[in-house]
């Protein structure tokens, strides 16, 4: 008999889709947009090393400033800024506590006692757990600032001229191409699964396996049939046949790229010598 | 000049693995600017013939090759790997897994960049080639944000950028609605027209291509059984007007007392807003319904609505005067049987008889040795017996379609929704799921069905619900529907020859 029905266990099920946002290019006009896409890769290389070579807090706090500017240059505003990396506050949060909990360092800033419970915040934690947040939204928001101004066709494009070889700047096309594709995917086998009478909310460890495996295995089918059409119209269309290829636009600089450029491996020494 | 673009002598492939084969000496010649369609069942061999002009075969599958395939007198053999783009340009028939670039001339460029056509004359050549297809203004756009048709056209612009002498064309329409299909349609014939350029088109859809094609190639079995001028074949391949409305006469009438599925005031959509505004319609135990409209009308809303994987913004669904708007999908799938558009997304399976019997599992209330029987009876009646121990990925598109339908038959839901059934069917599969609705039917249950065939709705539906823009703008009884869809100027909607296609100026005179 091949008909064998299943006693399911209830489980709460967690939804963490508005915890995530989305990272993806934001389509806009301002200064940043504009600015050629390895001039904007630079800029944020020389951040990210500025975020790292300035120890001090103020040092963090400026670069900090300026990140949120940015946000503000690039007509984003820090509204966005908030509400998009709102899951790395609270990860930022959670460092700090950590650090004020757990390091005993310095001067004590404050304590208090709550029965058996004694709390006692150090400068040391205080100081060094800020330093860590600053660093890390710093890296991260100027991350997401790149991503959220940067046309990915336009970066991709830029990088094969500028010497990436253009099969692994294709790969990098074809996978933006797709990301979209399959997520509108995954959510059609998981509405599939719900009309064929598969509960996806409270089931049992070995329904959840076999759920699991019931969505794993149409996305990898369709992937790989798509791969299959992918690969075919690709060749059909002559991609590999020479080792190089010619680009319809050229991906030119402007002369205020070629400014930025020149420009900010000066800004990041002036931070490293102003906030060492 | 070459007398012949391509030239197949004595040709037989069998696939690696497979023990008959897949062509079996097949000889065919495509003299230049030639408008060449190919047909025949599924499986009979239209595909792997395309592949073979293509180039692809030998190279990208492996088996065993006998006989030539010349392309401009030469050996497709003699050609290195990928030897022949910009000689044959190949369209697929997903639209949206051939296209790989994030923008329209990116996609266009694609082609002559990889020939390495200076930078001068890539942006004319895409010039060229959007305006052939009459998508100029497609330029700058993202293809994710292009239509069925859009996407199609765009193939077609990005092979056609690489001045090919031969465009082949795989079931270029299977995946777009009438309109969509219209719009490619009148691009290869304006190809035809313009171009000197050879099409070869393999197509399971004829009546809207016939009048284009110079000559009507017919496969079976992996060999060519008729080749000659398409009007020789018209009518094996083109059901009459006359034997459309002789077989809507013989389906069983609904029984119009209680609604079996109803639907009020119904507003939904997603984050970008409403797509379905204001619907209203009472379907009955007993009916065939047919659901048309564009891509983007609202049909896929609407289903996603009646199953409860959308939550309305506003209005209700009841089902037999219940309201179940706030029922969970896996409560209504019960009564409610749902085969999607990709039958890929509904296979879970490692056999075909597990992947039928999933549904049942839980939600048949019968007593599982009697379900067993069933879906062994279902598996024989769709002749998908023979292959119930194979994986279900590995069968063709129209084996996957018949094996999701097995999978809801087998629980017997009153009602069965079933997006775009019949894609992908040969005429004797077609009419094995067409009586399968009609026993359904038969049996007071009822069918809603999203189709883009005219001729099978205006042979097998009693109602037609055409949606435009979100909104229901025809509900009515089929030969009342197809009226209201000519005086809308939706003639592609129409079957070809129907009794009310009364052609556009007449039927338009009446629109208010």
């Amino acid at each position: 008999m091949f008909l064998n029905r299943g006693k399911h266990l209830n489980f709460p099920a967690t939804n963490l889709k508005n915890l995530f946002p989305g990272l993806t290019y934001v389509a806009g006009y301002s200064a940043l947009h504009r600015l050629h896409p390895l001039v904007k890769l630079v800029l944020l290389v020389c951040f990210t090393l500025a975020v790292f070579t300035v120890p001090s807090i103020h040092g963090g706090l400026v670069l900090f400033v300026l990140l949120l500017f940015s946000y503000h240059l690039a007509g984003l505003g820090t509204g966005f800024f908030v509400r998009k990396l709102r899951f790395i506050f609270i990860f930022g949060f959670l460092i700090l506590l950590v650090q004020i909990l757990w390091v005993k360092e310095g001067y004590l800033i404050w304590q208090f006692g709550l029965g058996r419970w004694h709390f006692a915040v150090w400068s040391g934690g205080l100081w060094g757990g800020l330093g860590i947040v600053l660093r890390f939204v710093n890296v991260i928001g100027s991350s997401y600032l790149f991503v959220s101004t940067t046309d990915p066709n336009r970066l991709a494009y830029a990088l094969m001229k500028a010497g990436l070889p253009y099969r692994a700047g294709f790969m990098l096309i074809t996978a933006m191409r797709f990301i979209p594709l399959f997520r509108m995917e995954l959510a059609l086998v998981k509405n599939a699964q719900m009309a064929k009478g598969i509960e996806l909310e409270g089931l049992s460890p070995r329904w959840l396996l076999r759920v699991v495996k019931h969505l794993l295995v149409p996305l990898v089918i369709s992937a790989l049939s798509k791969v299959d059409f992918l690969t075919m119209s690709m060749e059909s269309r002559a991609f590999g046949l020479y080792p190089t290829r010619s680009y319809m636009y050229a991906q030119t600089m402007s002369f205020k790229d070629k400014l930025v450029l020149a420009g900010t491996p000066l800004v990041l020494l002036f931070f490293y010598f102003a906030f060492r | 000049m070459v007398k012949t673009v391509v030239d197949v002598v004595d040709l037989s492939f069998t696939y690696s693995g497979s023990v008959s084969p897949a062509l079996d000496k097949v000889n065919l010649q495509v003299k230049p600017g030639e408008f060449l369609t190919i047909t025949g069942a599924s499986g009979c061999g239209k595909s792997t013939l395309v592949l073979c002009m293509a180039g692809f075969i030998p190279y990208a599958f492996p088996g065993n090759m006998q006989g030539l395939v010349r392309v401009m007198d030469k050996d497709t053999r003699d050609y290195p790997a990928g030897g022949l783009s910009g000689i044959v340009g190949l369209v697929q028939q997903d639209p949206e897994a051939q296209l790989c670039t994030l923008r329209v001339n990116d996609e266009v460029a694609f082609g002559p960049e990889n020939l390495c056509v200076p930078p001068e004359m890539i942006e004319e050549r895409v010039r060229f080639a959007l305006d052939a297809v009459g998508a100029l203004n497609l330029w700058e756009r993202q293809v994710q944000t292009l239509s069925g048709g859009e996407k199609q056209r765009v193939a077609i612009a990005s092979v056609l950028a690489m001045n090919p002498l031969l465009i082949v064309l795989d079931e270029p329409t299977a995946n777009l609605d009438p309109k969509c299909t219209r719009e490619v349609l009148q691009v290869l014939e304006r190809l035809r027209r313009e171009q000197a350029m050879s099409i070869i088109v393999v197509e399971h859809r004829l009546e809207k291509l016939l009048p284009i094609t110079d000559r009507l190639v017919t496969m079976e079995r992996g060999r060519i059984a008729g080749d000659g001028a398409p009007q020789d074949h018209r009518k094996t391949y083109i059901p009459s007007p006359t034997c459309l409305v002789e077989n809507n006469k013989k389906i069983p009438g609904p029984y119009p007392n209680q609604p079996m599925l109803s639907v009020e005031n119904l507003r939904a959509g997603y984050e970008g807003g409403d797509v379905l505004a204001a619907v209203n319609f009472d379907l009955y135990p007993g009916e065939i319904v047919a659901v048309m409209g564009d891509n983007g009308s609202g049909k896929t809303t609407l289903i996603a609505n009646l199953l409860g994987m959308l939550s309305p913004r506003e209005g209700s669904v009841r089902f037999k005067g219940v309201d179940i708007t706030a029922l969970k999908v896996t409560k209504r799938a019960r009564d409610l049987g749902l085969t999607f558009q990709n039958p890929n997304h509904q296979l879970f399976e490692v056999t075909v008889l597990k992947d039928a019997a999933l549904p049942s599992l839980f939600l048949s209330t019968n007593p599982a040795e009697k379900t067993e029987r069933d879906i062994y009876e279902l598996l024989e009646r769709f002749d998908l017996l023979p292959y119930r121990e194979k994986n279900p990925f590995t069968l063709s598109l129209g084996e996957k379609k018949r094996l999701t339908l097995v999978s809801v038959l087998a629980y017997a839901p009153e009602v069965l929704i079933l997006d775009e059934p019949l894609v992908g069917q040969d005429s004797d599969r077609l009419d094995l799921l067409l009586q399968a609705m009609r026993e359904h039917c038969g049996r007071g249950g009822l069918t809603l069905m999203v189709c883009h065939e005219p001729a099978v709705v205006a042979s097998y539906c009693h109602r037609i619900l055409f949606l435009d823009e979100g909104k229901l703008v025809v509900d009515a009884g089929v030969q009342e529907a197809f009226r209201k869809l000519a005086q809308l100027g939706r003639e592609e909607y129409l079957p070809d020859g129907y009794p009310f296609t009364v052609r556009s100026k007449e039927a338009r005179r009446d629109v208010p």
